[in-house]
């Protein structure tokens, strides 16, 4: 794979995040808004001088929302880009301001993401779509076949898979910002309505809504924004990958998570680090299956192991491997657009050491992977 | 009164799925064989998708796979024309690609991981049109009696 070399540093100065969950009454451009003013004021940046903006969402919302919500904050007249890869928009959107720096055409740039979604199963093709007839086209059977096969091939006990959530939900209950706080308890999950065998409810992720913002400047242009690196946190690498021959035919939904893998082995050897130097991850836990296989696929467990991690405690906030620190998608919750650049948010946090009751005890390192339809998968690393 | 569109039997999708009977009761998977790198591919496409060699000939894929996972769908999604619950299998052909399709005729103690099933047409009444649909399924090979213990109803 084709990966360009950074020709200078760039860090991420300021990040805000909008609460994730339900907001009637508010509309994307406002939602999405309410972060950028937060990660303005987070680095102490100027809106005056951000040159270039990139905006993630899925569901549509009315044309150029981007520039909707950012005209609210004054208009400017920069370049303003909507991006839409699926739920890997917004780490998409961070990726494109990355190498809009390391690539010198830009100083400093805006990512964001937010999303508003109808409830429901999620599906992925047209309306009309023959998937629709098939029955294939549905985000947690794909996961609920991925889940049947791994505890088949691995012996990994439906118990433990539901330590995943129940992680995930005592993770959110230290974040103000989770859409799903209470807590509950392995049996709880378990006994929760099935969605898709062996897929229960409480194992499945929310959709939401919510916002979230980074901005990322050049090193060598901190002073002329007057910024300083006191809070500034580097991006190692930043990796995007699409699927490639899956050997599985024209339906979606079959994929796998070892397409992660290429991205994942991109941004390590952009980074010079490799999966040990890892302290914490935010992966994509759409599902309970959905962490574990990610996990593997980072590398950061052997294949088939990640389940005895889980078993094991070693990714909970006081493991050595924590992961998804934040509630993931199953507690943070799944607002499409936001998500990817929420795992940024979450990553400069801990890195900072500003996680208040859910810091983790190392955090030199740490790694955001986001996946999408079609087999899309950013993987980001981060370091002080 | 009946109208010919209402007769004749019309593929979900004539890339996957020929029909060799008016009425659409039988019929087989297509596929594409790169002549290249000799992968094979459910459905259409212009390139291959290992090598993206454009010399692909039209193949017949197998009647038969193994079911390499299934899910039983209880939340189904939207437009999902069928009865719910209904049984998600993804069915490894001996070709290597994978094909995701509905599992009919078996109560779910049947249903096992490694289990040989076979093509099976079904009609489907489904979109905002209603139009009538031939959809390509997976049964059991020698499967139990269609009302198992826990179907009975």
């Amino acid at each position: 794979m084709t990966q360009f070399k950074p020709g200078r540093d760039v860090l991420v100065v300021g990040v805000g995040l909008h609460p994730f969950g339900r907001f009637r009454g508010k509309d994307l451009a406002t939602l999405a808004r309410e972060s950028v003013v937060e990660a303005l004021k987070d680095g102490g940046v100027r809106w005056q001088d951000i040159p270039v903006a990139y905006f993630g969402h899925v569901y549509y919302q009315g044309m150029s929302v981007g520039q909707t919500a950012l005209g609210g904050l004054g208009l400017t007249g920069i370049p303003i880009i909507n991006v839409e890869n699926a739920c890997s928009s917004g780490s998409t959107a961070f990726w494109q301001a990355y190498w809009g720096i390391a690539s010198g055409v830009y100083d400093l740039a805006l990512a964001f993401g937010a999303e508003k979604v109808p409830g429901g199963p999620v599906t992925v093709t047209a309306a009309e779509s023959p998937e629709r007839y098939i029955g294939g086209d549905h985000m947690m059977a794909g996961y609920a076949l991925r889940m049947r096969r791994y505890m088949e091939e691995t012996g990994a006990p439906a118990a433990t898979l539901a330590r995943i959530s129940v992680k995930a939900r005592q993770n959110a209950r230290l974040n103000p910002y989770a859409h799903r706080k209470e807590t509950y308890t392995v049996e709880e999950v378990l006994g929760s309505r099935l969605i898709a065998d062996p897929l229960t409810l409480y194992q499945c992720c929310p959709t939401s809504e919510g916002s979230a913002a980074a901005i990322l400047c050049a090193r060598d242009a901190l002073g002329r924004y007057g910024l300083d690196e006191s809070r500034a946190i580097k991006v190692m690498a930043a990796a995007l990958t699409s699927g490639n021959y899956n050997g599985r035919g024209s339906d979606h939904s079959a994929f796998s998570p070892y397409r992660t893998e290429p991205a994942a082995m991109a941004a390590y050897e952009m980074s010079g680090l490799g999966p040990e130097d890892i302290d914490l991850a935010q992966v994509h836990d759409a599902a309970t299956i959905g962490e574990l296989q990610q996990i593997e696929a980072l590398q950061l467990t052997p294949k088939g192991e990640g389940w005895q991690a889980v078993a094991e405690g070693r990714t909970a906030l006081t493991g050595d491997l924590p992961v998804n620190t934040d509630g993931g998608l199953l507690a943070m919750g799944h607002p499409f657009g936001a998500t990817g650049i929420r795992m940024v948010h979450e990553t400069v946090t801990q890195l900072r050491g500003e996680a208040g009751p859910r810091q983790v005890a190392k955090a030199q390192v740490g790694l955001a992977q986001c996946s999408g339809a079609g087999d899309v998968t950013t993987v980001h690393i981060f370091a002080r | 009164m009946t109208t010919p569109a209402e007769t004749t039997a019309v593929s979900i999708d004539s890339s996957r799925l020929r029909l060799t009977n008016p009425e659409g009761t039988t019929g087989s998977l297509l596929g594409l064989r790169c002549r290249d790198c000799g992968i094979y591919i459910f459905g259409a496409a212009l390139f291959c998708q290992g090598c993206s060699s454009d010399n692909l000939e039209s193949v017949e894929l197998s009647r038969r796979g193994v079911l390499y996972s299934y899910t039983i769908v209880r939340a189904p999604p939207a437009g999902w024309p069928g009865p719910v619950p209904y049984v998600l299998g993804e069915v490894e052909l001996p070709e290597g690609p994978h094909v995701l399709a509905e599992v009919i005729g078996s109560p779910e103690s049947y249903l096992k991981i490694g289990l040989a099933v076979e093509l099976s047409l079904q009609r489907v009444l489904a979109g905002a049109s209603d139009r009538a649909r031939i959809v390509y399924k997976w049964r059991l090979v020698g499967q139990p009696p269609e009302t198992g213990p826990e179907e009975a109803r």
